[in-house]
């Protein structure tokens, strides 16, 4: 009965608008929200799109370079400065075999014979961009290597064809020992190794950093001192930065890593702007119902009054509202779920299928947990709200 | 329950010439249960009576006390509280829910107190000549209907001091005995006493003391 005398006149068009208002605000807020959760969860083979940005930087090789009269070698002081960068987060210079290096194949593990002049290159850990088994010590029977994915392309569609050799399977190549062959300050030595992966990102022939550092001990021959290639860590969003320091430190990035940094700056800008708007819209449907409230408790003030007078208590009259618009802003939340769970699922996913984009599905706890605090603070703002409106009406 | 008046003038009355033996002027201490009349031509400040004494106006000076209290002291629970235990009103505008009937608007009150049953409320209406128009809506009732309605609402709760500011004033005086004497027997029942505000009609009741405006 409460109900009915403190609900007269509630049906009507102001209703059906903040109503409509919160709906529409609360679904972009969790269908932003989740996307954004997807988008971060989102993995490009096994680079990670907001993942640590790690790029490698060399200098330019120039006229000036080919005669030797420009060197590509980062000094002490480069990487000092970059280090001082703002937006670069962790620096690593790339560690070279200071020795020549030579690979073949093991008889009757299924290579052709070849022989081919090599060079090794040492990264941290840290920097490594696929997951494999990067442990070497003394002890060790082979020495694992990682190929840029690109060199097995070149020996399969260009090498081999032209030298009339089989084509060799990233299965068979790494399933096969190799001969190694180190030259270096006048020592000579064979080992085994063996490919134990390929990386997308890095055009270099990779081995673990402690067995070069172990190799360079014994057959270094003292010719390297500084790095030319350096990893660099930056900080989302600093695609701006980074070109900055290409053109500042006539530096050359492999173009894929740039456009990587470029596409994450713009999504990133893009979702921020698509958040800000929901929550501005949130936050303005928030606004609307309560003074959607607060109408409902203008209409009614001579009704609170009376009851006041009758001896109902403050706290039956703001339970009454409470729960009316609790059941009001529940149905509106749980809506909310589903047409965003609905828009994901039928719109979003497929789209992305169609596109052939494939997202790990990010779970829905997150979005769920948002939309219960959306309620929460409905509740309690509007609760606040009419304790406060009847208490001034109980007084006047 | 002790009601007192000391030197209390309520703003709007106060460059009205008031008599000697007015309560704006006199004052006074009444202890109920006693069924009092408040006896007073328009514009002397009757519904102000009910009103401060129900603690709807603090437009006043001086003290109005409720055992010994002084009512502007009483935070609104407290007077929530008294509403419902000790102090029942009939106002002139009589404060009923056009858009509930006649039943819903007297079981509002009675649910909060339980204080009569369904059978007793029953009795009630038809003792006072609308039995029938217990589901009729009280927008669409005659003053006179309302006015029955609002006396039977104001006498669903345990009462120590019942208020009345005109309650018969759109009732015929067969219909005003019937339901002052519904009244009496009631506040007899509680134990309790009235204030009792008209234009002039005593409506053939006898009261214990008069007061003056």
């Amino acid at each position: 009965m409460l109900k009915k005398i403190l609900f007269k006149d509630s049906r009507n068009l102001q209703f059906i608008f903040a109503t409509a208002g919160a709906l529409i605000g609360l679904t972009a807020l969790l269908l932003s929200l989740q996307l954004i959760m997807d988008v971060q969860s989102f993995h490009s083979n096994e680079e990670e799109l907001f993942g640590p940005n790690s790029v490698v930087i060399q200098k330019k090789v120039t006229k000036l370079t080919s005669i030797g009269m420009n060197s590509t070698e980062f000094s002490p002081e480069d990487i000092k400065s970059l280090e001082d960068k703002e937006f670069i987060t962790d620096v690593a210079p790339f560690e070279s075999a200071d020795f020549k290096v030579g690979i073949s194949e093991v008889e009757g593990d299924g290579l052709p014979h070849f022989y081919a002049d090599m060079f090794f290159q040492a990264i941290p850990n840290r920097f490594m961009d696929i997951n494999v088994d990067w442990d070497w010590n003394e002890e060790s029977e082979f020495i694992p290597i990682v190929l840029p994915r690109d060199f097995i392309m070149i020996i399969n569609y260009g090498f081999a064809q032209s030298q009339g050799m089989n084509q060799i399977s990233e299965e068979l190549l790494m399933a096969a020992r190799l001969t190694i062959y180190i030259d270096g300050n006048g020592k000579k030595t064979e080992m085994i190794g063996r490919v134990v992966g390929f990386s997308h990102k890095i055009s270099s022939i990779l081995v673990p950093e402690p067995f070069l550092k172990h190799a360079n001990g014994i057959y270094g021959n003292g010719k390297i001192k500084n790095p030319s290639r350096i990893f660099i860590t930056t900080k989302d969003n600093s695609y701006g930065e980074l070109d900055e320091l290409m053109n500042e430190m006539n530096l050359d990035i492999n173009k894929s890593a740039i456009d990587v940094a470029k596409i994450k700056t713009i999504i990133a800008v893009v979702i921020g702007i698509f958040g800000i708007a929901s929550v501005l819209i949130m936050l303005l449907s928030l606004l609307g119902f309560v003074q959607y409230s607060q109408l409902v408790l203008s209409k009614a003030s001579y009704e609170i009054k009376t009851l006041l007078r009758l001896g109902y208590s403050i706290q039956s009259i703001v339970n009454t509202f409470i729960k009316q618009l609790s059941i009001t802003f529940g149905i509106i939340t749980i809506s909310a779920i589903t047409i965003m769970f609905f828009v994901k699922i039928v719109a979003v996913n497929t789209w992305l299928e169609e596109n052939g984009i494939n997202i790990e599905g990010s779970s829905l706890t997150t979005t769920l947990i948002v939309a219960i605090l959306c309620f929460g603070l409905f509740i309690v703002s509007n609760y606040l709200n009419i304790k406060k409106t009847v208490n001034k009406l109980g007084d006047a | 329950m002790l009601l007192e008046f000391k030197n209390v003038m309520p703003f709007p009355l106060k460059d009205y010439q008031h008599d000697e033996t007015s309560v704006w002027k006199a004052g006074f201490s009444l202890e109920f249960p006693k069924k009092v009349l408040l006896n007073a031509s328009s514009g002397k400040g009757k519904s102000t009576f009910v009103s401060t004494v129900y603690g709807l106006r603090k437009d006043y000076t001086g003290t109005v006390l409720l055992d010994g209290k002084p009512i502007d002291t009483l935070s609104i629970h407290e007077w929530i509280e008294l509403r419902r235990t000790k102090l029942s009103a009939i106002f002139q505008d009589l404060q009923l829910f056009p858009e509930l009937n006649v039943w819903e608007n007297l079981l509002l009150k009675n649910q909060l107190t339980a204080h009569k049953t369904e059978s007793e409320i029953e009795a009630m209406l038809v003792t006072l000549g609308i039995g029938d128009k217990k589901f009729q809506q009280c927008a669409t009732l005659s003053l006179g209907q309302q006015q029955r309605v609002a006396i039977i609402r104001a006498l669903l709760q345990p009462f120590e001091l019942l208020l009345m500011d005109e309650p018969f004033s759109h009732l015929d005086e067969g219909n005003a005995t019937i339901a002052l004497e519904l009244i009496r027997s009631e506040t007899d029942l509680n134990g309790g006493g009235f204030v009792l505000t008209t234009l002039g009609s005593h409506h053939g009741f006898n009261y214990d003391h008069e007061l003056k405006l």
